[in-house]
């Protein structure tokens, strides 16, 4: 590198406008943002969901598509403007210069490609490259991305990778023609966070190894702080706050970073209303129907709700000739999928009890056989001592004291019907109210969980994703539960609106006694929610015990593992 | 904020294509022309008693021995072509909309019944389904008016019986990507009666994929009908639908008197293209990986 | 995979014989078969001894298994009408329909699909809008009727072509095909153009759907990313991805080809096993629909049977899955 080139930044971004022209308007998704890189730099962009993160990403990299237009600004790229070349020019540079990686690696790679053909199509965008040296090619970029057997590998379609290994392989084609800058969009978002950590560790010894430099774009605090230099924090389209790493993190300037520090439950104390989640409603939620169940409090609390030796076995039914055939002895019976394998649980009443573990480990199918939505092919389900589901796939009247709410806020409302129909409908059905008294009650609820009350007519879509949550949660306590299985309810949200749900469900559940059964991939939400955890892999439960006793002694070694993988803070000095 | 309930979002975003709005206008003037008929015609096209043979195939514009103008002209038995054809457009519509909503309850109430089933069940009853949809609908058609023979209610049996596998196998698409949602695991998890869930939760939110196959197949019905009204197979030649007026035409087109064929067939591909349009735009609004 | 494809002929054997069974008793339902037979001035006895002949006299399902075995030995009966084996006389007609049809399909396929992933790939332009409007066109008016105006058209006004029959044809295999001479070619083309103007409609709109959704995943965004050029998004990424929609649906439209002859070799004279049929239902003649029936099903069934080969080697996801 001469001294010349070093005067001049890899990549300097000013004033960048991009606007997309919907039906509903114009929308500024990116506003005015300015920022510059030098070689070899590592920079993160930290926002939530709409800031312009992911937009400035695709603005630099020249892949916007209609209804979305760089309205203005400039994008030099060592001193040359990117703005305005035409697209031959362009695509000259991506891949080879700027390359990128994207969110969700089942997404990305074609899935009637191999592994090689995929990547030769990569190189020949800008080399000319004999077959046979493109596989070789193919094999050594596979092998740089830690990917084992690259020479089997690169024959292999996509399906036949995992997450990360799809994500690896991204990186892979990315990373081809060794481009100087490499734009990574929530590259791990979608993964678990032990993959994560592997990924984390894998790109920072990468991008020392190539000097490239790297812009991590995520909405994650923790992954950005552990990989990057320096962080640009964004809003609304607009860059709020630049700077170090150390220096943003544990000295923020911008109130708003601050207010996404407090938002976070890692650095609070587990219990304690989180300091930004403002939110919390001053109404009460209607009183109790008098005489709901009269064996409340009669039982002893050590048997309170009891899953017994649960087990749940997936198997697509096999069609008429199959079985025939298995019947025959010639064919085999399929193998399902052993999603929980014979778990045992006792929550007492009013406990909060986590549900931790990575996607596949079961911790969904469990919580789903918890409230009676799924039947479990064996063991038993009991709230004090009554079965939750009685025998055959029907469930027992006694699932009305247990509800569910789910994780993602855009799929659990019902979208043709208004949210005030979707709470009174289930306590209308089971004579909680009275239909002449469903609409006030349905006004108390949407006020018990900060809701106007004057909201009720109105459709899912009107709302945003942290409101619609709010609503599903009204909908599940007006059934006037005893126990609440959560799934992942918080996994969808900005941190701001999660902290705001969480102090909702923490101050609910006092003011309810209720019992919680909370199910979730974030070990830290989970810390600041729980009474005791239990840690589920591969549809087993590993490890169980208080809350503080899982974090700070892990006895088992993939309780151990999950707890290294979570990205830490740093946390700012006693001020 | 406008309370703006999904349909009303579904009619603000519709009315914005122009094409599809005058393709619905034209449907509905149809339609009601259609139902007019009686009062509209110039003459009752299938009354004897006003038909007089020197008036048979003239060209449009002339003016016959009723004393009225025939705008498109007349067929080989003297009759107004334009009378014909709205009375051909009523009988036509009505096979089309009569086997469209048979073939539509039939088959949702069949493909909902397999997804909510599940299992084998759900497995044969789609098995089943899937063979038929692999049979042409027209050579089924065929058949079946061949075996049951002439009529009004023959036909409409036939034109369900090749119709409705394709909305049951819709129906069954929709609800079986529904019954996974979160919001009918919470409808089950409340828990509500199966029944209401199917027809409160499940059936509202599987209808715009439905409604689409609905348009295609009430404008294909249309078309089959004529098809086999065309081929003689069809409707008997006291209801003389629009196809069956195209057939008649057929032997005198190739003496240069194009309009008693032409003229009802332009009718009908008006009505066909048009109820299509509705259908794509509706298409498009309902197909979530369009939506921007 | 071996296990796969056993199963599946098994499970087409007994589509088949359910079919025969449903084609049978459907068609022991149209009328009564003996009016074709004899003249209403035949005597009682002639009558009778006719009805015996044929074997109507015995009962439904006797009649079933009596046709079952012949069929076994591959024969279908006589045709009431042409007094000839019915297998024979399908046989000598399916060239013409198969020589028609794929014309059709071939034709749509090969002009429908570049159409489509045009209008796909540029919805906004105007020729996307052209070809669109077309499509609708296509998709939406009657078969018979585009036959009508072809006819008036080409041959009555224009008097380039042909308005019917086959032309002069030329032996290959022993079979005589009308493709191979030009005057045989100039009958083809309006009929064949009839035929595929629905499924040029078809093609070009299922290919449109398709390249409209593909171009709009991450898939074809991260080879944007990469540097590709459209041209090689288009044809490596695109056209793989939505070769299996079309496949599939190219196979079966090819079998409602088969079955919309029906309607183009009656407006043609095309003397394809479309017009046999026709006229055997005019005529009732039974055996004849009978072995029609059971050649569509068989036809059908051995389509979807390639197709599904085809989505296998198409589909890698599917190869793992049925190993």
């Amino acid at each position: 590198m001469s001294g010349s080139a070093e005067a001049v930044p890899l990549l300097e971004v000013r004033d960048l406008a991009t606007h997309f022209h919907t039906r509903a308007g114009v929308v500024k998704a990116v506003d005015g943002v300015s920022f510059s890189l030098r070689r070899g730099e590592v920079m993160g962009l930290v926002g939530e969901s709409g800031s312009g993160k992911s937009i400035t990403g695709f603005s630099i990299i020249g892949l916007i598509d209609p209804p979305g237009k760089i309205e203005s600004g400039s994008i030099r790229l060592e001193g040359r403007e990117l703005i305005g070349l035409p697209s031959r020019e362009l695509r000259a540079i991506r891949g080879k210069v700027i390359s990128m990686v994207f969110q969700d690696p089942l997404m990305t790679l074609n899935p009637v490609l191999t592994i090689g053909a995929q990547i030769l199509l990569a190189l020949e965008a800008h080399e000319k490259v004999s077959a046979e040296a493109g596989r070789k090619r193919a094999i050594a970029a596979l092998a740089q991305v830690r990917i084992p057997e690259p020479e089997a590998k690169v024959d292999f379609y996509p399906h036949q990778f995992s997450g990360g290994m799809r994500q690896r392989v991204a990186i892979a084609i990315a990373l081809l023609h060794r481009p100087k800058l490499i734009i990574c969009d929530e590259p791990t978002t979608a993964l678990d966070v032990s993959i994560q950590a592997e990924i984390l560790a894998e790109m920072k010894e990468l991008v020392a190894e190539l000097g490239m430099a790297l812009i991590w774009i995520s909405h994650d605090l923790a992954t950005v702080a552990s990989i990057t230099s320096r962080v640009c924090v964004m809003r609304h389209g607009k860059i709020v706050e630049t700077g170090p790493v150390l220096d943003v993190l544990t000295r923020p300037q911008h109130p708003y970073t601050q207010s996404l520090l407090d938002s976070l439950p890692s650095r609070a104390k587990p219990g304690t209303f989180l300091a930004r989640g403002g939110g919390v409603p001053d109404a009460s939620p209607p009183a109790r129907r008098s005489g709901a169940s009269p064996s409340r409090g009669s039982k002893a609390d050590a048997s309170y709700f009891v899953i017994q030796d649960v087990s749940k076995l997936f198997q697509t039914p096999p069609g008429i000739l199959r079985l025939l055939g298995q019947k025959l002895g010639l064919s085999q019976p399929s193998r399902g999928v052993q999603a929980v394998d014979s778990v045992s649980l006792t929550v007492p009443r009013g406990e909060a009890l986590g549900l931790v573990g990575e996607s596949g480990s079961g911790k969904s199918t469990l919580g789903r056989m918890a409230a009676g939505i799924y039947a479990p092919n064996s063991g038993t389900v009991r709230l004090e001592g009554e079965p939750v589901m009685g025998g055959g796939a029907r469930p027992h009247k006694n699932t009305t004291r247990i509800q569910t709410i789910f994780q993602d806020p855009f799929a659990s409302l019902n979208p043709r019907m208004s949210i005030g129909d979707s709470i009174a409908e289930g306590p209308i059905a089971h004579r909680i109210v009275s239909r002449a008294g469903a609409a006030e009650y349905v006004r108390q609820w949407l006020a018990a969980v900060g809701l106007d009350p004057t909201f009720a007519s109105r459709y899912p879509h009107q709302f945003s994703g942290g409101q619609r949550q709010r609503v599903a949660i009204a909908r599940a306590l007006a059934m006037q539960p005893d126990v609440v299985v959560c799934d992942e309810p918080v996994a969808s949200l900005d941190v701001s609106i999660q902290a705001q749900i969480i102090n909702l469900l923490m101050r609910l559940r006092t003011e309810l006694n209720l019992t919680l059964i909370f199910i979730s991939h974030d070990l830290s939400v989970v810390r600041h929610l729980c009474d005791r955890v239990a840690i589920m892999y591969r549809g087993k439960i590993v490890e169980e015990g208080p809350a503080g006793q899982i974090y700070d002694n892990p006895r088992h070694e993939y309780t151990r593992r999950l707890l290294a993988a979570v990205p830490v803070l740093p946390t700012a000095p006693p001020a | 904020m406008k309370q703006a309930s999904p349909l009303a979002r579904f009619w603000n975003e519709f009315r914005e294509s122009k094409v599809a709005l005058a393709a619905l206008v034209v449907v509905v003037l149809m339609i009601g022309v259609a139902l007019l008929a009686p009062w509209i015609a110039p003459q009752d096209p299938y009354d004897l008693a006003n038909l007089t043979l020197s008036d048979a195939r003239r060209p449009p514009g002339y003016v016959g021995s009723g004393g009225f103008t025939h705008l498109l002209g007349t067929d080989a038995q003297g009759r107004d072509l334009f009378s014909a054809i709205l009375y051909g457009l009523r009988i036509s519509l009505q096979m089309g909309l009569i086997a469209g909503s048979l073939a539509f309850t039939v088959g949702v109430t069949l493909g909902i019944t397999a997804a909510y089933l599940g299992g084998r069940w759900e497995a044969f009853i789609m098995r089943v389904i899937d063979l038929q949809l692999a049979f042409p609908a027209i050579l089924l058609a065929l058949v079946i008016s061949a075996v049951l023979g002439q009529g009004k209610f023959q036909l409409i049996a036939a034109l369900a019986a090749a119709q409705y596998a394709y909305f049951a196998r819709t129906a069954h698409g929709a609800a079986a990507a529904e019954r996974g949602k979160d919001y009918v695991e919470a409808a089950f998890s409340t828990p509500l009666p199966a029944r209401r869930v199917v027809w409160r939760h499940i059936l509202p939110n599987c209808l715009p994929p439905l409604i689409v196959v609905a348009t295609v197949q009430v404008a294909s019905a249309i078309a089959l009908e004529a098809t086999l009204s065309f081929l003689g197979v069809g409707l008997p030649v006291t209801e003389p639908s629009l196809g069956m007026l195209i057939a008649n035409g057929f032997q005198y087109m190739m003496s240069g008197r194009y309009w008693i064929s032409i003229y009802p067939g332009v009718a009908l591909i008006i009505l066909i293209v048009a109820i299509n349009l509705v259908g794509d735009q509706i298409r498009d609004q309902v197909n979530p990986r369009l939506r921007r | 995979m071996l296990g796969h494809i056993l199963g599946r002929i098994v499970q087409a054997l007994l589509v088949m014989l359910v079919m025969s069974a449903l084609v049978f008793v459907g068609v022991y339902a149209i009328g009564n078969p003996i009016d074709v037979l004899i003249g209403p001035d035949v005597s009682q006895e002639m009558r009778l001894e006719t009805i015996a002949r044929y074997g109507l006299d015995r009962p439904l399902w006797e009649q079933y298994f009596t046709f079952l075995g012949r069929v076994l030995h591959g024969d279908f009966g006589r045709s009431f009408v042409f007094g000839m084996p019915v297998l024979e006389l399908i046989l000598s007609r399916l060239p013409a329909t198969l020589e028609l049809t794929l014309a059709a399909v071939f034709g749509a396929a090969l002009i429908g699909v570049p159409a489509g992933i045009y209008a796909g790939y540029k919805p906004d332009s105007l020729l996307a809008k052209i070809i669109m409007a077309i499509s609708i066109l296509g998709f939406s008016v009657p078969t018979f009727w585009i036959g009508l105006v072809l006819i008036i058209t080409f041959a009555v006004e224009l008097q380039w072509l042909p308005a019917g029959g086959r032309g002069e044809t030329a032996s290959l295999f022993g079979v005589e095909w009308s493709f191979l001479t030009l005057n045989g070619l100039s009958h083809l083309l309006l009929p064949a153009l009839n035929l595929a103007f629905f499924k040029l409609a078809l093609m070009t709109r299922l290919a449109r759907a398709g390249t409209r959704e593909v171009m709009l995943t991450d898939t074809v965004k991260f080879a944007r990313a990469a540097g590709l050029s459209e041209w090689t998004v288009l044809r490596r990424h695109v056209m793989r991805l939505i070769a299996i929609p079309i496949v599939t649906v190219f196979g079966l439209e090819f079998a409602s080809t088969l079955a919309f002859a029906v309607v183009t070799e009656t407006i043609f004279s095309w003397p394809g096993i479309g017009k046999l049929i026709i006229d055997s239902i005019t005529s009732l003649d039974r055996p004849v629909m009978v072995a029609y029936l059971m050649l569509v099903a068989f036809v059908f069934i051995t389509i979807n049977f390639l197709v599904d080969l085809t989505y296998v080697a198409l589909d890698p996801r599917l190869r793992k899955a049925r190993a």
